[in-house]
This record gives structure tokens, sequence and C-alpha cells, in this order.
């Protein structure tokens, strides 16, 4: 059912399962009309109302028979979350019901809706903006609180608001860089390069932490890796089996088993971690090895912290040498592991002294509290706990984020050195790039700006 | 050809007709030129000055293709000067002082000078076209003159007012005749119009003012002229112009007057352009600003009259003699004429295609301040181009449709035939985002190729300038070859010009691009066989500006392709694909009707998506994978 090409959709909006209500949303511009007909409504409280509830019977038209009692809440254009006519029916939470009346909304007109299609309409009918939009779908698929947090942070605007700011401060400069280039006979007062490089140099400090707490956002929205590293045979795949509480890497006693990396999620505190089972760093004997070995690197590369697993009970190779340089080569932090306790004891006693090291059995099943533990302080020293300022961004926007601060650099670098023609060309590229980050209009008008804050004529 | 027709007629010889009529001549058309009176061809009815960033552009541009404004400005003006010049090259621009006579005599002589040019005193009052194509136009006294194509450029004449105080009355700028009659047909022939507005400042007695309390502000003599033969010119006599403030005291004049003003009084269109606000309004505007500039300008060199930008009004005259009488230095400025506001009709925003022909009435070209611009420069570039499109399309040839990535002329005529915004248009660097490209000493290798296609320049000149253009451009390739090694000697050098230190071999163009070094001490570093091959101050900053602009230049062309690629899919598309199906109906709409010339306006004005345009991209088998994809800017 169409008006003005946009027809009227409806899903069932709590996962699908039994729960004592269900909510169904239906919103597009027939929503009211669909309803009035399939609704009787006790009271005499008019509908539909903004933000309204009413309390009343859903009836099925084909036999006249109530299908259940229901409460609707009426939002009306455009104050709702899509911005079209919206009604959200709180029915009794039995899947066989649900589905019952969405066949009965569907029969009346509406169609069913594609995934992420309510986003999709708020999004178009500008009442989300793309980093809201992208929030939406991480609190969908949130897996633990602070992921949930961080999507939070998203929709109460809070990286759309600093980058908001950010772009309206770069703007500033520009009109009134640009008010001096454009018309050079309007007595507008000179740029002092000495103070916009003064300025612009605190935006940039702002712009870097926020691009910081962006990749730690991201960091934390996919879970945050924790790379195994350690000889063939240390017991990597034993180690993770462990930690996870359940078997899933392949555990053999033929050293070079694991080729792959091999990914899995679990929680540390309140922070979702993925722990990576490596192959090995050993030179490889084969192709499919020496694979392995490329895979290793760009774990190594993508994980936030690494945990050496050394076998204790044998004395220390070559191989183990290398890797524990490795660890302190790479500067992230780091935790080693001094697996196979319940054997005799042959590593080194000092082998990582001064280090943080725990000792464990992964094939007795002991000593994991400890290994958790060494990873909560390593977890809470990142400063990735302090979720207040987190925010998220798609690859595409931080990467945007990215051009806008080389602009900002090119800009504090360039001052004095280059003309200001080429300077305002840099801060245009940043507010151009900031805009692109929230999905706000890229079009820099600065001549608008310009006749708004100064007086210009002849 | 008998004496009633004609290859192309143009209406009005202001800026705009001045420089249609004659291009069209020059490239071979039989071309009547009618306006309403003679004596006042080329008259500059405002400030007597021509250039400034934008304009400049424009002017410059102008001369490389062929048309006469930079001459005529370079051959009659009373002063020259740079603007900007601190601010970089690409910003940088020069300003000249018309003297307003000679500006119309020259203009005059050249137009009755140039063969198969006709000029006529005669007041147009209809168009006449059948189905839709011109053919005609009648004037004031009932008689018809045949065309193929008609070029109107009516500036500020249509159904004008002048508006002073309460006082208005039908008229032209400066009392000229108003055109009647014309606007109407116009109308029937489907043709919507708007009513703008623009207004000038008194002129005051040159022996009544007090110079000694304005500061002085003298030309360049070593500016050079627009033209590029001018470009070495020295202009060693030159009359000055002169700068004074507002205070408290006229800030209180205008006030006292304020119910007075025709803003107030709301007896005028409200829509001026915005760089040009009266007096009245700036008061109004920003209430809190006591200090604006007034320059006192000469209109001429044996002329008596002073023009005082900044004093725009259309306020009553014993208003206007308060006014004056408040700001320093004019305590006892006779005013010779008074200011005024004048009201006119235009076209409404939409109607024409980047070759400023009508989409509505084929053959039938529109150009100047009837388009919705301010400006002389403005009003001759679109001249230009549309006495240019007119004869092209005559004889069968492509049109001419100049790319905004390539001149300030293809930006005007991109902005205007999409402008939609209600004040008039004036051209300015902020509107040019290549403007690191279009720079004023880069005009000559921007257009040389259109200039050669388009036919109005004489091979001669072309070689000549084309000459000059690969000299530099030989000198820079030449100087990317030479390398220059970080040994000792170098480094010292280094050390005295104030650079930073060499670590590794580099071109001498990379070394050229250190803020403190330039192309003279450049030798300095050169092995012993090398010198320096160019020795004209044009050419050498033509070169150090090419090069210091290098990284800003590549960044932008990736820009600009894309821009390019778009520009060169032409709207509307007649393409049947199922595939377009895909796109919303607002979009197909856009493609397939005549709203715009090519994609990248459609892509400008936000009538496609992204996702809209890599699918009609992909349609089209144009969509590359790599950069090239062009972006969208949303
Ligand atoms: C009061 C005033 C103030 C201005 N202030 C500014 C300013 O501050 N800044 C600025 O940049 N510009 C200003 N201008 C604008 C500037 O004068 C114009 O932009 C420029 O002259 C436009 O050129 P044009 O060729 O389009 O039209 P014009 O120069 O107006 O020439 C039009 C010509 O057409 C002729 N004509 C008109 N109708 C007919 C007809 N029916 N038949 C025959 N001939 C006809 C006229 O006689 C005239 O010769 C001002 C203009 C006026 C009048
Ligand atoms: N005794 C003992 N054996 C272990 C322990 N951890 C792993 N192993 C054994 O060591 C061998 C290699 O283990 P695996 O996890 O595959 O090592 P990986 O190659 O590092 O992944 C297997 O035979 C495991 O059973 C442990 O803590 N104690
Ligand atoms: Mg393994």
């Amino acid at each position: 059912m169409y008006k003005n090409g946009v027809d009227t959709i409806v899903a069932a909006s709590t996962p699908p399962g039994k729960a004592a209500l269900s909510l169904i949303r239906l919103s597009g511009p027939e929503s009211f009309e669909l309803l009035k007909r399939i609704f009787k409504k006790g009271g005499k409280k008019s509908f539909p109302l903004p933000y309204s509830a009413y309390y009343g019977s859903l009836i099925d038209p084909d036999d006249g028979s109530t299908v259940d009692k229901v409460v609707l809440t009426s939002f009306v254009a455009p104050n709702s979350f899509t911005g079209e006519n919206t009604v959200e029916i709180s029915c009794h939470g039995n899947p066989v019901l649900v589905s019952r009346i969405l066949a009965i909304l569907i029969k009346a007109g509406a169609r069913a809706a594609e995934p992420g299609e309510f986003t999709r309409r708020a999004f178009i009918n500008g009442k989300l903006d793309l980093l809201e939009v992208e929030a939406v779908a991480q609190l969908l698929s949130a897996e633990s609180m602070s992921q949930a947090r961080l999507a939070l942070n998203q929709l109460n605007g809070l990286p759309s608001q600093r980058v908001a700011a950010f772009r309206a401060q770069i703007l500033h400069h520009l009109v009134q860089l640009e008010a001096s280039l454009n018309f050079p006979e309007d007595a507008i007062e000179a740029i002092d390069e000495h103070r916009l490089g003064h300025e612009l140099k605190i935006i940039r400090r702002e712009l870097r932490i926020f691009a910081e707490s962006a990749r730690h956002g991201n960091m934390v929205a996919g879970g945050l890796k924790i790379a195994l590293l350690g000889r063939p045979n240390s017991g990597k795949s034993s180690l993770m089996n462990y930690m996870l509480g359940r078997d899933r890497a392949i555990v053999t006693e033929v050293a070079g088993t694991t080729r792959d990396t091999l990914e899995e999620s679990m929680q540390i505190g309140s922070m979702p971690v993925k722990i990576i089972d490596t192959a090995g760093l050993r030179k490889p004997g084969d192709r499919i090895e020496a694979l392995g070995i490329e895979r290793t690197r760009q774990a190594i590369a993508d994980s936030f912290a690494l945990i050496g697993v050394f076998d204790g009970s044998q004395p220390a190779t070559e191989e183990d040498l290398a890797i524990l340089a490795e660890l302190k080569l790479q500067q992230k932090p780091f935790l080693c592991v001094r697996n196979k306790i319940d054997l005799v004891q042959r590593l080194d006693p000092d082998f990582f002294v001064g280090l943080n090291g725990v000792g464990v059995s992964a094939l007795q099943r002991t000593g994991l509290s400890g290994l958790i533990d060494e990873l909560t302080i390593i977890l809470q020293k990142s400063g990735l706990e302090n979720l207040e300022k987190m925010v998220l961004l798609g690859a595409q926007q931080q990467n945007a984020l990215d051009r806008a601060l080389a602009a900002v650099d090119r800009v504090c670098e360039g001052i004095g050195q280059i003309y200001q023609d080429m300077l305002a060309i840099e801060l245009e590229d940043a507010v151009r790039e900031l805009g692109r980050v929230n999905g706000e209009t890229v079009e820099v008008n600065t001549l608008d700006l310009i006749f708004e804050r100064f007086c210009i004529g002849k | 050809m008998n004496g009633h027709d004609f290859d192309v007629i143009v209406v009005g010889a202001g800026h705009a007709g001045c420089e249609a009529a004659l291009a069209a001549a020059r490239l071979g058309a039989e071309t009547l030129l009618l306006t309403i009176n003679i004596s006042t061809i080329a008259l500059m009815p405002c400030n007597p000055s021509i250039g400034g960033p934008g304009k400049g552009h424009l002017v410059r541009e102008i001369g490389v293709l062929g048309g006469e404004m930079a001459s005529c400005i370079d051959e009659t003006c009373v002063q020259m000067k740079w603007l900007n010049t601190s601010k970089g090259p690409a910003v940088r621009s020069r300003r000249a002082q018309a003297d307003k006579f000679l500006y119309r005599q020259r203009m005059t002589k050249t137009l009755f000078n140039t063969t198969k040019l006709h000029v006529r005193q005669a007041q147009v009052t209809d168009i006449i076209a059948k189905n839709g194509v011109i053919s005609g136009v009648r004037i004031e006294t009932g008689l018809v003159f045949n065309c193929r194509k008609l070029i109107i450029t009516s500036g500020t004449y249509l159904n004008s007012r002048i508006i002073l105080g309460r006082a208005t009355w039908e008229s032209g700028p400066h009392n000229q005749r108003p055109a009647k009659g014309l606007s109407e047909s116009l109308i029937a022939n489907g043709i919507r119009l708007r009513r703008l507005q623009t207004a000038t400042p008194p002129r005051i007695l040159k022996s009544s003012v007090d110079c000694s309390k304005m500061k002085e502000l003298p030309g360049d003599q070593d500016s050079g002229g627009f033209l590029w033969e001018n470009r070495r010119r020295n202009y060693d006599k030159q009359i000055s112009c002169w700068l004074t403030f507002t205070d408290e005291r006229s800030v209180n004049a205008v006030r006292r007057n304020m119910s007075e003003s025709p803003l107030k009084l709301a007896n005028i269109t409200n829509v001026g352009p915005k760089h040009c606000p009266s007096i009245d309004r700036k008061i109004i505007n920003f209430p809190d600003q006591i200090t604006h500039q007034i320059f006192v300008e000469p209109e001429g060199w044996e002329s008596q009259e002073l023009y005082l930008q900044g004093l725009t009004t259309g306020m009553p005259p014993y208003a206007q003699q308060e006014i004056v009488a408040s700001v320093p230095g004019l305590e006892n400025a006779v005013i010779l004429r008074y200011g005024y506001a004048i009201e006119y009709d235009a076209m409404a925003p939409g109607q024409f295609k980047k070759t400023l022909e009508s989409r509505i009435v084929s053959g039938l070209y529109t150009a100047g301040q009837l388009n919705g611009t301010s400006g002389y420069e403005e009003a001759a570039a679109q001249g230009l181009i549309a006495g240019i499109n007119a004869v092209l399309a005559l004889q069968g040839r492509e049109p001419y449709w100049p790319s905004r990535t390539q001149s300030y002329i293809g930006v005007l005529v991109d902005d205007l035939s999409t402008w939609e915004k209600p004040e008039p248009y004036r051209i300015t660097p902020g509107h040019a985002e290549f403007r690191l490209k279009l720079r004023d000493d880069s005009a000559e290798k921007r257009l040389l190729n259109d200039a050669a296609a388009i036919g109005l320049v004489k091979s001669e000149r072309l070689d000549a300038i084309r000459q000059w253009v690969s000299r530099i451009e030989s000198e820079i390739a030449r100087l990317s070859g030479i390398k220059i090694q970080p040994s000792g000697d170098t480094r010292t050098k280094l050390a005295e010009t104030g650079t930073g230190d060499l670590k590794k071999t580099i071109s001498a163009t990379e070394l050229l691009q250190r803020p403190s070094m330039n192309y003279q001490n450049l030798h300095g570093f050169f092995p012993e066989d090398q010198k320096l091959e160019l020795h004209a101050p044009d050419e050498i900053f033509n070169l150090e500006t090419e090069i210091r602009y290098q990284g800003y230049a590549d960044r932008e062309d990736q820009r600009i392709r894309q821009t390019e690629l778009l520009e060169k899919i032409r709207l509307p598309l007649s393409l049947a694909d199922d595939r377009l199906q895909a796109l919303s109906s607002q979009a197909r709409e856009t493609i397939f009707s005549n709203r715009f010339d090519d994609l990248s306006q459609a892509v400008r004005k936000n009538c496609l998506s992204r996702g809209e345009l890599a699918i009609l991209l992909a349609v089209l088998n144009l969509a590359t994978k790599d950069e090239n994809e062009p972006e969208v800017a949303q």
C-alpha cells in the first residue's frame, strides 16, 4: 500500500522466543488507517494522538474474532524513530500469536520489513545520522555490556556532536581566511597566522585524542584481540580451549598442526575479548606453513595484547628465545605463561623474570584465575574500560577522520611556509572530510557564511 | 542579405552586448547590434573599476579567448594595481580604475571598426519566434529585423524603475530610457522573469574634497595589464584613489534618516546583490560596526566626478547630503549626482544552458545582468560565450561548453545555469573549487587550446603565446632533470640562504619548492655548465608558481578528473536500459529531463545519491574500480 511512493512496513521487534510481552512495530504513511480497520480501542481518547497509548482488542477482519488484548502506542510523524507515522503494538509474548498478528497486518496492507529497514527509514528521514545508524546496528548485535554502552554513546550522538564541534571550529577559521582572500578591499582584519597556527594546534591535539578514542572504540566493538604466541607443542591450543572452557582448537602432539589462526570470543570482566591461536613463527617448512606464519604476523599486528606460551617441561629452545624477543619488541602489553606446570620443570625458573608471568597447566586445567587476573590488570591499565568518551567509526569514517587530521597537520606545518590560498584549501579539506565523518553535508559553503559575519560591500 | 536580414542580432550595447556582437562578427556572422542609445555604448553606470579577485580572472580569460574587455581596460585605465599579492598566486589579481569616458569611446570605436558588425540605435520591443525557434525582432517603430540567432543583453533596463527615497520613476540607469515591451514579449514566449534590484552611490565634485584627511592609495606602476601582450606594460602615469572611514556621525546620519530608506519604505524589490549592500542596509545588518571604509575613486583623467564606493544608497537627496558631509574629508563635498536604487526584470532561474542558449526558445541566447549576475566582468564574459556559441550553432559546430575545471568563465556559466538563490550572482574565488589551478598567471596555459579551437584569436597571436608557454614549460622540465647533490659546498650555500639542510640528492624543482628559495638564487646550486634560461619577471613568476603548486595540483587533479568525467556525460540522456529502473523516480526525472546540461551539475545539485550515481555509471559502462570513481559531494 503506497502513499507518495512509500509503503507501510511491519516487523516484530523483540527477538523470537517466549517472553512475557512482544513488541510489533508498524511504520509508514498508512500505519494509522491500517490499524483503525483492525483495532477496537477502549476509552474515549481519539486515535491517533502524538505519543499516546491505547488499550483495546485486535480483531481478525476475516471472522471478527478478537486475536489479543493489546496496548498500542502511536507516534505521529515526524516525531517517531523513523520519522514516519508509527505504531507500536504490545501483545502477549507468544510466538504463534505474534506471527498471527503479523499475518493480519500484512493482509491489511502492510509489508514485512526487510532487515534494517526501520533504521534506513530513520536515516532517510533525517532522524539519525550515519554514525547513529551504525550504532543501531551495533546495539542490535552487541555481545557484551561494554559494546552496548558504546553503541549507546553513539546513539546519544556523542561522536556526531564532537565531530560537528570540530568542524564548526575549523570552519570558523576558514571563513575568516576566505573573507580576507575573496574580499581584500573590505577592511577585513589581516589574518594573524601566528594565532591561527596556535589555535589549530589546539584543535589538532583534541582531534588526535578523538581519533584515538575512535580507534579504541573500534577495538572494543570488534572485541579486543589477544594472540597466543609460542613454539609448536608449547600448548597454545590446549590453553585456548582451557580459557574458552570448551574444545575449539585441535590439540596434537605433532608440532606444527595449527597452520591457520583460529579466533574465539570470550569475556574478561565486562570486556569482549577475542583469543587468537596462532601457528607460530618457526621457519616455514612448506608453503602452507609459510602461509600460517604470515597469518601469525597479521594476528600480532591486529592484537591489542599478546600472550607468550612456553613449555615449562623443556629447557628453553632458540625458538622460545625468539618468541620472548618478539614479545618485547612489539609495543603492546604482554603476558608470559609457563605451561605444563604439572610436569617436571626444566625451563629455567628465571626465564621470564621481571616480566608479567603466570604458571598454568592447560592439560590439568589449573592456574586460569591467575591468568585472568593478569589479563584484567592489562585491560584496566589500557584505559579501554573508560567507555564514557569512546566512540565508534566505520572504516570509511575513520579514513575521513584521518584525512581531516592530515589536512590539519598540513596547516599546522604549513603556517609561515605556504601561501594563505593553500592554507585555505587545506582547511577546506579538513572541513569537508569532517563533514564526511558525520554524513553531514560535505559541501563547504563559505561564501554565505562570509556575508553573515562580515560587512562586505562597496 | 538585405538590410533586414542578419545571422545574429544582439540587443543592447552594454558590456555583455559589446562582447557578444564583436565575437559574432569576428567569427564571420553578419551581425546587427541594436541599442537604445548609441551615445552610451559600454556605459559603466556604477563603479569606475574593472578587476579584483575572480573578476580580474574573468578579464584575463576574456583576453586569452579573444574578447575585448581586457585590451579596452588596459588602454583606458587611470590606475592599475595588484591585490592580494601576499596571500598567494591563486587569489592574486589586478584591479583597474577606468576612465569611463575613454572606455566607452574606445569600445564604440572598436564596434564601428569591425567588419560585418552593424550598429544601430533602436529599442527592441518584441522577439519573434516561430514554433519555438527564434526568427527576429521588432523595434519600437514597428520595423522587423530577421535573424537566425538572437542574443539579448538588456542589463538593468527591462521595465526599470529608479527609486530615490519616496520618489520613483520609470527609467534605466543614469536616466537612460527604460526598455518597455520586451519583458512582455519574452513572457509571451514562455520565458519567466523575476524582479531584481541594485543601487549606486552619489558622485561628488572633485574640487570640493579635502584629501588631506584621507589616505592616498596609489597604483602599481609595474603591474602590467590584463591582456597577455600588456603583461610587461609600465603604467607610469596614474591617478590615486583615496580612502576615508565613516564614524559615529555618519552612522547617526544614516539612523536619523532611516525611515526614508527604501528598505523601510518598502517601495523596492528587496533582492539586491549581497556584495554591494547600501549603507542603510549595512547599518541595519551590522549595528555595532561604526567604521565602514569609503573609497573615493576618480571616474577618469578629465572627469570632475568622484565615485564614493561604500556609500551606495537609494535614500532621498537631503539624507545623502547629510551622510556624505559626515564623512571626514567630505565635509564640504558637493554632490553632482545623487545615488539611487534601480529595479529591473531579469531571468528567473533555470532557463538557459551553460552555452547561454535558452532552454525554452531555440536560437535565443541571453547574457549579462539579464541572467541574474551583477558586474561588468561577469556580463562581458557571458557576452563572449553567447556570441561564440551563437555562431558555432550557425556554423553547425559543436557548442563551446567551458568547463569549471578550466576557467572562471566555466565556473560562471556552470553556476549561473543552475543558480537558484534569490540574489544576483557575482564571481569570487570562493566559487571556484579548483582555484589553485585557475590562477591569474595560468590563464594562457589553461585556455590556449580553447582559443585555438574557437577561432577568435589570430594564429600569429596564438603562436606567440604558445611559445611563451612552452618556454616556461621546457624550463620546468629542464629544472626537474637537474640533480642537486648534498655536497659540502651546496650545504654551506643552503645554510646561507636560510633554508634547511639537504640529506639526499634532489631535483632543482624540488629545491625550488622550499619557501626561502627562488628562481634566481637557484643558480648558485647548479652544476657549472647550467645557466638560468628565463629572465622576464612574468615568466619567472609563472615558473615559480607552477612549481610551488605542484603538490597541490596533483591532489587537485584527481578531483578535476572526476568532475571532467561527469561533465562529459551530457544530459538529458537518451538511453533505454531496464537496469535504470533501479534509480529513484527523482533521479530518473533528473537525467531524462533537460533541467541540467551534464551529470556534474546534477550531482552538485544533490539530485543523485552516491548509490544512484554508481548504478548510472555502471550502466553507462563508465564506472571504474580504482580511485577514478567519482566521489559524490553529499
Ligand atoms: C545603479 C546601478 C548600480 C550598479 N552597481 C553595481 C555594483 O555595485 N557592482 C557591480 O558589479 N555591478 C553593478 N552594477 C551592474 C553593472 O552595471 C552591470 O552588471 C553591467 O553593466 C551589466 O552589463 P550588461 O551588459 O548586462 O548590461 P548593461 O550594461 O546594463 O547594458 C544593457 C544595454 O542594453 C541596452 N538595452 C536594454 N534593453 C534594450 C532594448 N529593449 N533594446 C535595445 N537595447 C536595449 C541598453 O541600452 C544598454 O546599452 C550596477 C548597475 C546599476 C545600473
Ligand atoms: N602435561 C601437559 N601436557 C600438555 C599441557 N598443555 C598441552 N599439553 C600437551 O602438549 C601437546 C601439544 O599441545 P598443543 O595445545 O597442541 O600445543 P600447540 O602446538 O602449542 O598448540 C599435546 O599433546 C598436549 O596434550 C599441560 O599443561 N600439561
Ligand atoms: Mg596448536
